[in-house]
C-alpha cells in the first residue's frame, strides 16, 4: 500500500474544500473526527458481525455520522458550511475505504499516520492556495484544477526532500 | 447458523439505532438551522444598505407588488427600509437570465431614485469570468452606485461596446448586459411605482 493511500481516497474533498486556510483546517478536522469516530464505533461491532454484515454496518454507521456532522455544521457554523458546500458529505468515502483498506496489524498506528498526513497536506494546500490567490493574484489557485497541480507539486517536493525508504539492494542493479 | 442470526440481529439493531439517532439529531438541529439561515440571509441582504441608514427590520414585511414581470427580469419581492418612521430606501429582489442560468440580485434604491447598493444572491455564471460579479473584491457593481434614470439617459444603460456608459466584466459580455438591463428594470419599476413603494399613496 502506498504511503499516500489516505490522501488518495480523500482527494475530492481535499481539492474541493481547501480554498482558504480556514476551510482547509475545518475539512481536515472533519475528516479526522469522522474517521476516528467511525473506527471507534466499528471496533466493538466487528466481533459480533460476519464479514458481509460488517460492510453493511460500516455503511450505515458512515451515513449516520456524515448526516449528523453536516446538520451540525449547518446549525452552528452556517457561513463555513456554505463555503464547504457538499464536500463534508463526500468524507463518507474515505471513511468507508478506511474500514476496508486498513490492515489488521498496527491498525490504529496506520490510521493516525494517515490522518496526520492528511491534516498536514490539507494545511499546506490551504496556505499555498490562499497565498497564491491573495498575494500573487493567481486565479487558478482558487479553482480545483489549480489545487490538483499544486498538490502534485507539493507531493513532488515532499518526495524530493524525503529520501526513499526503499533500500538500494531492492532497486535492482544495472 | 446461530452466528449468522446473531449477525443479522446485530445489524438490524444497528440500523434501527442509526435511523433513530439521525431523526433525533435532525429534530434537535432544526431550530438552530432555521435561525442561522434567517440570520445569514438578513446579513447578506442588508449589506446593500449603508449602515445607520435604517432602524427597522426591512425583511420582516414584504410590500405588495403591482406588477412582477418587468422587461428583462422578474420582481420577486420588495421591502422598505425606514429611519425614524420615514422611508430611506427600497430593496428590490429580482431574478433574470444570465449566461449560465438565473441570477438573483437585491438592488437598493433610495428615495431620490438613486442606486445605493447591489448584491448578487444567486448565480451560476462561468467560473473565473462571469462569477466575478458576485466577488465583492472586484467592485464591478460599484460603478452603478449613485446612478438614476434622471442622471443617465436611456441609451447610456449599456456596456461601452454597445455605445453605453458602463465598463463590462472582462470575458463576460452576456452577464454584463443582463445585469445592466436588470438594474435599469429595477429603476424603471421604482420610478413608475414610487408612491406605492414609499407608502405615500393612501388608498
Amino acid at each position: 500500500m502506498s504511503r499516500f493511500w489516505l490522501l488518495m481516497i480523500s482527494l475530492v474533498p481535499l481539492l474541493g474544500a481547501t480554498r482558504t486556510i480556514v476551510q482547509a483546517i475545518s475539512i481536515s478536522l472533519c475528516a479526522c473526527l469522522l474517521t476516528g469516530l467511525h473506527q471507534a464505533l466499528m471496533a466493538p461491532l466487528r466481533r459480533h458481525l460476519a464479514q458481509g454484515a460488517s460492510l453493511w454496518a460500516s455503511a450505515v454507521l458512515t451515513a449516520t455520522l456524515v448526516t449528523c456532522l453536516y446538520l451540525g455544521l449547518r446549525a452552528w457554523a452556517l457561513p463555513l458550511a456554505d463555503e464547504l458546500a457538499l464536500y463534508p458529505l463526500l468524507l463518507a468515502l474515505p471513511c468507508l475505504a478506511c474500514e476496508q483498506l486498513l490492515p489488521h496489524a498496527h491498525r490504529y498506528h496506520q490510521l493516525c499516520r494517515g490522518l496526520g498526513g492528511l491534516l498536514l497536506a490539507s494545511l499546506a494546500l490551504g496556505i499555498c492556495r490562499q497565498v497564491l490567490a491573495d498575494n500573487l493574484d493567481l486565479h487558478i489557485a482558487t479553482l480545483a484544477p489549480g489545487a490538483l497541480i499544486l498538490l502534485g507539486l507539493l507531493l513532488g517536493l515532499y518526495n524530493h526532500l524525503r529520501p526513499s525508504t526503499t533500500s538500494p539492494s531492492r532497486q535492482g542493479s544495472r | 447458523m446461530s452466528a449468522r442470526w446473531r449477525s443479522a440481529a446485530c445489524l438490524s439493531l444497528l440500523a434501527l439505532l442509526a435511523v433513530v439517532t439521525t431523526l433525533a439529531w435532525q429534530r434537535f438541529t432544526a431550530k438552530p438551522i432555521a435561525q442561522a439561515q434567517r440570520q445569514w440571509h438578513e446579513q447578506q441582504w442588508l449589506t446593500v444598505l449603508p449602515p445607520g441608514s435604517y432602524d427597522n427590520q426591512p425583511l420582516q414585511t414584504a410590500l405588495a407588488l403591482a406588477d412582477t414581470s418587468l422587461r428583462h427580469s422578474r420582481l420577486l419581492a420588495a421591502y422598505r427600509a425606514t429611519l425614524a418612521g420615514a422611508p430611506t430606501a427600497i430593496l428590490l429582489h429580482n431574478r433574470f437570465q444570465g449566461y449560465g442560468g438565473a441570477i438573483e440580485m437585491v438592488i437598493a434604491i433610495n428615495t431620490q431614485g438613486r442606486l445605493v447598493g447591489m448584491r448578487v444572491l444567486e448565480q451560476q455564471e462561468s467560473p473565473g469570468l462571469g462569477d466575478q460579479l458576485a466577488d465583492p473584491a472586484r467592485q464591478w457593481l460599484d460603478q452603478f452606485i449613485g446612478r438614476a434614470q434622471e442622471n443617465t439617459p436611456e441609451q447610456a444603460w449599456a456596456i461601452k461596446r454597445d455605445q453605453g456608459a458602463f465598463d463590462q466584466l472582462a470575458g463576460a459580455t452576456v452577464t454584463s448586459r443582463a445585469v445592466i438591463a436588470a438594474i435599469q428594470d429595477a429603476l424603471r419599476y421604482f420610478d413608475d411605482h414610487r408612491p406605492a413603494l414609499l407608502g405615500e399613496a393612501r388608498p
